[in-house]
C-alpha cells in the first residue's frame, strides 16, 4: 500500500484516451435503457462506473462463447490467434478475481495457447467496487469488494479522486508512461480509502458461507434425495455454467466445407448437460439432472479447493440472475447451511 | 468486440439477448438483464442461437434447378426468371394459380411485404403461414368469443398472480421463460393446475394435475364448468354487464356433469370439482394454453371453451387474469398481425370489406382481389387439383411441418414452379425450382411481435453471409422486376406505411421501440404507451360472446389394427423442422435422434426394451424410431416429437382439418406399433 498513487478524476478521461491508443479500450457500457455490458468503448464519457454488475462476466473477453482455433484445407494448417492488445477497464473485484483463477485453471497441467495469447496481451484496470447488487456475495470470500493482490492497477473511487494501487509490471508501466498525471498519496487519501472499503462492506445484503456448506457436503450428511429435489427446478439451460467467470469448460468441434476446407472451434460447454460425459454406445454416467447438480456444486465447493486453494466461486450473483429456477450457488449454499443450523 | 441488442429468434416468449460481434463474426450470446421477458435468463436454444448463423451450410448464393440439379446463379438472372415465370403463370391461368407463404420466422416488415406483394403484385389472396398449423383456432376462436385472437396479459404479471391454470402447454420445455415467471409466482405461494395427458416438468410442480385423454379437452373444461354453474361461483354481475348468449350456453353445458365426463377423460370427479372451485374463486387466476388445445379437429371449439371458461368466473380485463395462448414461433403473432392470412390485411382488417380493400387499393395503388384465399393445407390439395401451378415458399419447411407429409409431397412435385427462399437447404428447398438465399435474425433490421403482443426490434450485428439478402430485400427487388416498384430504404420505411394503414400498430415506429423493450399492441397513436392487458372495460367486439360447444371424439380413435394414440409435439433442446437446431453442436448432441416416449405397460406388452428400434405405423405412413419407455406418457398414449427428418412424425399424423380453422389435428391419430427385429 506503500506505493500508492492519486488520479484526480479530471484527469481520468485523458489518461484512458492516452491508453487507447495503443490499444483496444473494453469498459462497461450502458446499453439500452438499464444494461450494462462490456464493449470496446467508443466514446469515453459513455463508460459506467457507479452501476450495477455488467451481466456477461468479462470471461468472455478471455475466453470466448466460440471460438477459432485454426482453419484448414488438403494442404496446410493456419493457426489463429488473437493477439489484439486489449485494456479491460471497470472491471469488478470478484471478476479480477476469478480472471486470477482462471489463469491457473488455463496454465497450470497444460498452458492454452489460445487463452493464453488473450491474457498476455490483455491488462485490466479494476475497481474497488462501492455498489454492490442484491445479488453480490463476494464480501465473504475474500473475492471482493477489494483486492489485495492479483490486479494490475485497481482504483479505489475516493470522491474527487481515484487511489491507485499496482500489483503487476504490466500495470506500473501504464503508468509510468503518463507519470505526471499521478500524485503520491497523503495519509489522509489512505484514510479516505479505508473509509470507501468499510462503507462499501456494510452494502453487501447477501452473507453466503461457502465454508459451512462445504463442511457439510463434506460430512455427508446431504443425501441425493436434495439434490433430486433441486434438480426439479432445473431447466437445463446451462445458464450457471455460461455466466459464471470461473467456469471454463468447452467442446472441440470441426465444420467443414464440401471442397475439405474447414474450421476447428471451440465452444463453451456445460456440466449440465447430460452429452457432456456422453460415451460410446449411449451411456450417460450423470444420466439424472440431480447427478449433475451435484457435480457442479462438489466442482465449486469442494475439488477446487483442492486444487487451487480456493472455491470455485467469487461470490459476483450472476447466477443468481440468470437461473430461471432459482437454484442457484447463493441460494442451495445457503439452504445446505441453514438446513444445518436448524437442524441443531 | 461490440453488443447487438437483438431478439431471440426460437420461440414466441421473445427474450431480449446481445450477440458479441468481433471481426465481423459472432462469437457468443448473454441475456438481457433487465427485459421484461427474460429477466437476465434463457433457455439453452437461447444460448445457443448464434452458432447456426455462420454455419458452411448457409445458402450464400441463389440457385436455380437445371435438369435435376443446382447450379449457381446470379441475382439478376434469378430474379428475372422468377419474374417471367410468375407472369406468365399469372396471364395464362389467372393470379389464384399462384400460392404465396409467409414466415413466422421474419420480422413483421418481411411478412407485410410478403402478403403486399401477394395481394397487390400477384393479385391473390392465397397467401398463409405456419400460424395456420399452431394457433389459427386461437385467432379465429377468440376473434368470434372477444373480437382479438392475441395473448390478453403480459407476462410480467405472471409472478403476481394466486392462481395458474396451465392447459395443453409443456410451459418448461416449450417457453422456458413463461415457465420461469410460474415458478416465481410458485415461490410466492401461487396454485398450479395442470391439464395434460402427459406427465410434463411443469405438471410435477402442480398441485392438480388433471391427465385427460388426448381430444377430451372440450368435455373437460365443460365439466369444469358445470361445477362453477352448480355450485353457483359464476360472476352475475360480469356476465349481466360484459357478455351475452349465456342462457343457450347454460344449457349446454348442465348436460357436462363430472361423474358422467370422468369416464370420456379420464379425469376424477373429484379433481373437476376441486379444479373449479379453486380457478373460480381465486381473484388471480390466469388461464394459459399452447397446441395441446389448438391442434384438434376441434381446436376452435377446445379455444372457445377456454373464452367461455374465463368469461363465466370473470377472469379477464384485469391484470393478472386471462386467456393467454402461448404463440410459437418468435414472430408468428407479428405474421398474423401482418395479415399473412387469406382472409385479413394487417391488423385483422378483412378483405371482404370493401371500406378496407380500398383503403389497401388507395395505398398501394392497385387492385386487390375481393374473394377470401386459400389456407396452408388447401393450397396443397388445390396443387394436386390442376389449380395452383406455382408456391413461393418463404422460410417455411412444409415437408417437415405439415401433416402426412407424403401428401404435401405429391403435391409440391406437381407444381409448375416452386420458390424456396430460406437460410439454409430445408427438405422443402430441396425440391424448389428456384432457391432464393435470405439472411437470418442477425443480418438485419426489423422487428419480431412476441406471444405477449411485445413489438420488439432486432438490430444487424453481422453483414448477410455470402450473397444472402434480408427476406424484405428480395421480395422487394422481386416486385420491381415484376414492374412494382416499392422504393423502401430501410426496414424503418416499412413499419411507417404499416403504421398508416393498421390502426393497432398506429403508434409503433422504430424509433420508439428503443425505449423500454418496445411496445404491446394496441399502440393507437403516437403517444400511446402500449396495452399490458386487453378487454379492460369492454371486450374489443363490445360484448363477450358465450359459444355453446359439445364434445366431439377426435377425428381418428384407437381400434384393433391402430391400438395406440400418437400425439406430437416438441422437446426442449430442438425447434420445430430443425433445420436450425439440429445446426447446433450442443443441442443436437443433447438429443441427436428422435425417440418415441411409451409408458412401461405398453413397452411390457410389446415386449419392447428401453432405447429399441420400434416401427410406428398410422393409416397414412411409417417410420421407425427408439422407443424411450417413461411414465411420462399414460398408458396407450405414445408421444413422438417432430423435429426428425429421419423420422418425421408428421409422415403419420392425419391431416384432419378443423372446420372453421383448418387446423391439422396434430395431437391426436392412431397408430400401431410393433417392435423391429
Amino acid at each position: 500500500m506503500k506505493n500508492s498513487l492519486i488520479l484526480d478524476k479530471n484527469y481520468l478521461s485523458y489518461w484512458l484516451r492516452q491508453l487507447r491508443k495503443k490499444m483496444s479500450l473494453i469498459a462497461p457500457v450502458r446499453a439500452g435503457n438499464t444494461d450494462i455490458v462490456f464493449k470496446t468503448v467508443e466514446n469515453i464519457h459513455e463508460i459506467e462506473l457507479d452501476c450495477p454488475a455488467s451481466m456477461p462476466s468479462p470471461k468472455g473477453l478471455l475466453f470466448p462463447q466460440k471460438e477459432d482455433m485454426f482453419k484448414f484445407s488438403k494442404e496446410e494448417i493456419n493457426i489463429v490467434r488473437d493477439n489484439t492488445r486489449r485494456l479491460i477497464f471497470g472491471v469488478r473485484s470478484c471478476d479480477m478475481s476469478a480472471v486470477a483463477l482462471l489463469d491457473k485453471f488455463f496454465s497450470k497441467d497444460f498452458v492454452d495457447g489460445y487463452y493464453m495469447s488473450r491474457r498476455e496481451n490483455t491488462i485490466f484496470i479494476s475497481i474497488v467496487c462501492n455498489n454492490p447488487d442484491p445479488t453480490c456475495f463476494c464480501v465473504g470470500l475474500g473475492t471482493g469488494p477489494f483486492l489485495k493482490s492479483g490486479f494490475d492497477i485497481q482504483l479505489t473511487d475516493i470522491g474527487d479522486r481515484y487511489m491507485v494501487e499496482t500489483d503487476s509490471k504490466e500495470g506500473a508501466a501504464l503508468i509510468k508512461e503518463y507519470h505526471y498525471l499521478f500524485s503520491k498519496a497523503k495519509r489522509s487519501d489512505y484514510e479516505d480509502q479505508y473509509e470507501t472499503i468499510l462503507s462499501s462492506q456494510t452494502r453487501f445484503e447477501k452473507r453466503i458461507n461457502l465454508e459451512n456448506a462445504r463442511q457439510k457436503i463434506l460430512s455427508e450428511r446431504i443425501s441425493d434425495a436434495f439434490w433430486e429435489w433441486v434438480s426439479k427446478k432445473c431447466f437445463e439451460c446451462g445458464g450457471c455454467v455460461y455466466e459464471c467467470p470461473l467456469c471454463a469448460c468447452f467442446n472441440v468441434l470441426d465444420r467443414c466445407d464440401s471442397e475439405g476446407n474447414g474450421i476447428r472451434f471451440r465452444i463453451w460447454d456445460t456440466c449440465m448437460f447430460k452429452g457432456f460425459t456422453k460415451m460410446a454406445g449411449n451411456i450417460c454416467p450423470a444420466e439424472k439432472k440431480g447427478t449433475r447438480i451435484k457435480r457442479w456444486y462438489f466442482h465449486k465447493l469442494i475439488y477446487y479447493p483442492e486444487q487451487f486453494g480456493k472455491f470455485g466461486c467469487v461470490g459476483c450473483g450472476r447466477c443468481t440472475i440468470t437461473c430461471p429456477g432459482r437454484i442457484d450457488m447463493a441460494t442451495i449454499a445457503h439452504r445446505i447451511d441453514i438446513g444445518n443450523r436448524r437442524r441443531r | 468486440m461490440d453488443k447487438v441488442s437483438t431478439i431471440c429468434p426460437y420461440c414466441g416468449c421473445g427474450c431480449g439477448l446481445y450477440l458479441h460481434v468481433e471481426n465481423n463474426s459472432i462469437s457468443g450470446v448473454s441475456p438481457v438483464r433487465n427485459h421484461p421477458v427474460n429477466k437476465g435468463s434463457l433457455c439453452v436454444k437461447g444460448w445457443n442461437c448464434f452458432e447456426f448463423i455462420q454455419h458452411p451450410d448457409r445458402l450464400t448464393y441463389p440457385l436455380i434447378k437445371e435438369k435435376g440439379l443446382f447450379r449457381r446463379a446470379s441475382w439478376d438472372e434469378v430474379l428475372r426468371l422468377i419474374a417471367t415465370k410468375l407472369s406468365g403463370i399469372k396471364k395464362s391461368s389467372g393470379p389464384d394459380s399462384i400460392g404465396v407463404i409467409s414466415s413466422a420466422k421474419c420480422t413483421n416488415e418481411e411478412n407485410y411485404l410478403m402478403m403486399k406483394f401477394a395481394r397487390a403484385v400477384i393479385g391473390t389472396n392465397n397467401i398463409d403461414h405456419c400460424a395456420r398449423l399452431c394457433h389459427s383456432s386461437t385467432v379465429g376462436g377468440l376473434a368470434g368469443a372477444f373480437g382479438s385472437g392475441a395473448m390478453t396479459n403480459s407476462l410480467n404479471e405472471i409472478a403476481d398472480a394466486r392462481l395458474l391454470f396451465v392447459i395443453g402447454s409443456n410451459t418448461t420445455e416449450q417457453h422456458p421463460m413463461i415457465a420461469m415467471h410460474m415458478l416465481d409466482a410458485l415461490n410466492k405461494g401461487a396454485i398450479l393446475i395442470v391439464a395434460d395427458p402427459r406427465k410434463t416438468q411443469i405438471a410435477e410442480f402442480a398441485h392438480i394435475h388433471m391427465k385427460h385423454r388426448p381430444g377430451t379437452d372440450v368435455a373437460l373444461l365443460n365439466s369444469v364448468m358445470n361445477v362453477i354453474i352448480n355450485e353457483g361461483l359464476v360472476d352475475i354481475s360480469y356476465v349481466k354487464r360484459r357478455t351475452e348468449n349465456f342462457d343457450i350456453f347454460r344449457e349446454t353445458i348442465m348436460k357436462y356433469v363430472p361423474e358422467v365426463v370422468e369416464k370420456t377423460t379420464g379425469v376424477p370427479a373429484r379433481d373437476i370439482k376441486k379444479a373449479a372451485r379453486l380457478y373460480a374463486t381465486e381473484r388471480r387466476s390466469m388461464l394459459f394454453y399452447a397446441m395441446g388445445i389448438t391442434q384438434h379437429v376441434t381446436g376452435v371449439d377446445n379455444v372457445c371453451s377456454c373464452a367461455n371458461l374465463a368469461m363465466l368466473t370473470a377472469h379477464i380485463g384485469l391484470p393478472m387474469t386471462g386467456l393467454n395462448p402461448l404463440r410459437g414461433q418468435n414472430n408468428v403473432q407479428g405474421a398474423c398481425d401482418m395479415g399473412a392470412l387469406p382472409d385479413v390485411y394487417s391488423g385483422y382488417q378483412k378483405v371482404a370489406d370493401t371500406k378496407m380493400r380500398r383503403k389497401f387499393e388507395m395505398a398501394w395503388m392497385a387492385r386487390l382481389p375481393s374473394t377470401q384465399g386459400l389456407t396452408l393445407i388447401e393450397m396443397f390439395d388445390s396443387v394436386l387439383k390442376g389449380k395452383i401451378k406455382a408456391m413461393y415458399i418463404m422460410g417455411e419447411n412444409p415437408l417437415i411441418s405439415d401433416p402426412d407429409i407424403n401428401y404435401v409431397l405429391d403435391a409440391m412435385k406437381k407444381l409448375d414452379f416452386l420458390i424456396v427462399q430460406d437460410v439454409f437447404m430445408s427438405d422443402t428447398a430441396e425440391i424448389a425450382d428456384v432457391i432464393l438465399p435470405a439472411a437470418t435474425f442477425a443480418e438485419k433490421d426489423g422487428t419480431f411481435t412476441n406471444t405477449e403482443r411485445r413489438v420488439q426490434k432486432i438490430r444487424a450485428a453481422i453483414k448477410p453471409v455470402g450473397e444472402s439478402r434480408p427476406d424484405w430485400e428480395i421480395i422487394c427487388a422481386l416486385s420491381k422486376e415484376m414492374g412494382y416498384d416499392m422504393q423502401y430504404k430501410a426496414t424503418y420505411e416499412i413499419m411507417e406505411e404499416i403504421a398508416l394503414l393498421t390502426p393497432i400498430y398506429r403508434g409503433i415506429l422504430h424509433h420508439r421501440l428503443d425505449e423500454n423493450y418496445g411496445l404491446q399492441w394496441p399502440c393507437t397513436d403516437i403517444t400511446h404507451r402500449g396495452t399490458p392487458f386487453l378487454h379492460k372495460k369492454k371486450f374489443a367486439k363490445g360484448l363477450g360472446s358465450f359459444i355453446p360447444v359439445d364434445f366431439i371424439p377426435p377425428a381418428e380413435t384407437p381400434d384393433k389394427k391402430f391400438p395406440f394414440i400418437l400425439t406430437t409435439g416438441r422437446m426442449y433442446f430442438h425447434y420445430h423442422t430443425g433445420t436450425m437446431c439440429r445446426r447446433t453442436s450442443t443441442l443436437e448432441r443433447e438429443y441427436p435422434e428422435c425417440l418415441m416416449e411409451i409408458n412401461p405397460a405398453d413397452a411390457d406388452s410389446l415386449s419392447v426394451k428401453n432405447m429399441e428400434k420400434v416401427k410406428v405405423t398410422s393409416r397414412r405412413g411409417s417410420i421407425i424410431v427408439r422407443a424411450y419407455v417413461t411414465d411420462k406418457t399414460a398408458e396407450g398414449v405414445v408421444f413422438i416429437p417432430f423435429h426428425f427428418k429421419e423420422a418425421a412424425a408428421n409422415l403419420l399424423a392425419n391431416p384432419a382439418l378443423d372446420p372453421d380453422a383448418k387446423i391439422p389435428e396434430y395431437k391426436v391419430c392412431a397408430v400401431n406399433i410393433e417392435p423391429v427385429k
